[in-house]
């Protein structure tokens, strides 16, 4: 018996049997509704009276020190949450149902309020979600440079830094290469 | 030389290849510039030094060198860097104290077209035309890099053997 093919056919099912693992906890593609395209649950809170306070469009205190709590503060460099800062809006969609937490952003050309937080009733229970980057790019991207292509603009204009590092790995990958190719015997 | 004369000349692939390679330079450069259609900069570069690889195969590589000189390589792939990184100093410049590299809406063009249209602008037919340039000129240095290599081998070779 040889011990070979039996330890790679073990290994073969081993590495299928934890690639249909992974791969069930992966969201449908293309699903806008799921974690990395639309929010990230950050905690859940018991909605005690928080809900008046919410519709009546004041944060209140506990949902807001326990924001802080995880480090989106004014120090780390993110949005404050003090008052007259932020708006609160009710959304009532077909998936979702809840409190957008819109915050005005201090930038220099496009000050504006932001979607930042989202806030989704569950029984008893709040959950305090944050908007990931796809929805910025989705809903303000044609509106802020004229481009209805999504992905050009994200590629030269939202991550231009990447963008120009890719350039000069190229040029250098060129460079480097005729440095190595056109010694003509000199070694 | 020696090389063409060795290898002949086919009259169906010239042929094809003439009529073929503005066409495919053509799509290039709407693949490179559009921002409305699917592309950018890297896939429009590489279509164009493609043009460039056809051009090789049906003519011989010393005709391919006249027409896209060793110079010229050199400028274009480091122009479009620095093209690229121009616009990004010129927005530094520009912003006036904030410092705010390859923010577009900074270039003063703004005032008279609006930020949005600056931003695409710049996106379409500056920035993407750096990365276009540098890609092209890349990949055909690359490409005739690995040709010269290839035949001078050979002519090693073949002068040893003799």
């Amino acid at each position: 018996m040889k011990l070979l093919p039996l330890v790679a056919l073990f290994s073969v099912i081993l590495l299928g049997v934890l690639f249909v693992y992974v791969v069930e906890d992966v969201p449908a593609f293309g699903d806008p509704y799921s974690p990395p395209n639309r929010y990230i649950e950050l905690f859940s809170i018991d909605a005690e009276g928080l809900a008046s306070s919410l519709d009546a469009g004041v944060l209140p205190t506990g949902l807001r020190t326990k924001i802080e709590e995880i480090g989106y503060t004014k120090e780390n460099a993110f949005p404050s949450l003090e008052e007259g800062k932020y708006e609160i809006e009710r959304i009532e969609g077909e998936r979702e149902e809840g409190w957008d937490v819109l915050i005005m952003k201090e930038e220099l050309y496009y000050p504006g309020l932001e979607k930042f937080y989202f806030i989704k009733e569950d029984g008893t229970k709040l959950k305090v979600c944050r908007y990931s980057i796809p929805v910025r790019w989705q809903e303000k991207c044609e509106e802020e440079m004229a481009t209805p292509n999504m992905v050009t603009a994200g590629l030269a204009d939202y991550r231009s830094y990447d963008t120009l590092g890719e350039t000069v790995v190229i040029y250098t990958a060129a460079v480097s290469v005729i440095l190595l190719l056109r010694r003509r015997g000199r070694l | 030389m020696s090389a063409e004369k060795k290898y002949g000349r086919d009259v169906v692939i010239e042929t094809i290849a003439r009529l073929m390679i503005p066409f495919i330079q053509l799509y290039g450069l709407y693949v490179m510039m559009g921002t409305e259609g699917a592309g950018g900069g890297f896939q429009g570069g590489t279509i164009i030094a493609a043009s460039f690889v056809l051009y090789v195969t049906a003519f011989g590589i010393t005709s391919g060198r006249k027409k896209f000189p060793e110079s010229w390589n050199a400028a274009f792939k480091c122009l479009g860097v620095y093209l690229y990184a121009g616009i990004g100093l010129l927005c530094i410049i520009f912003s006036l104290g904030v410092a705010e590299y390859l923010n577009y809406a900074a270039v003063p063009l703004s005032n008279i077209i609006g930020q949005a249209d600056t931003r695409a602008l710049m996106i379409a037919d500056v920035v993407e035309i750096g990365i276009g340039m540098t890609v092209m000129a890349a990949f055909v240095s690359l490409f005739f890099d690995l040709a010269w290599k290839e035949e001078s081998v050979k002519e090693e070779e073949g002068g040893a053997e003799e």
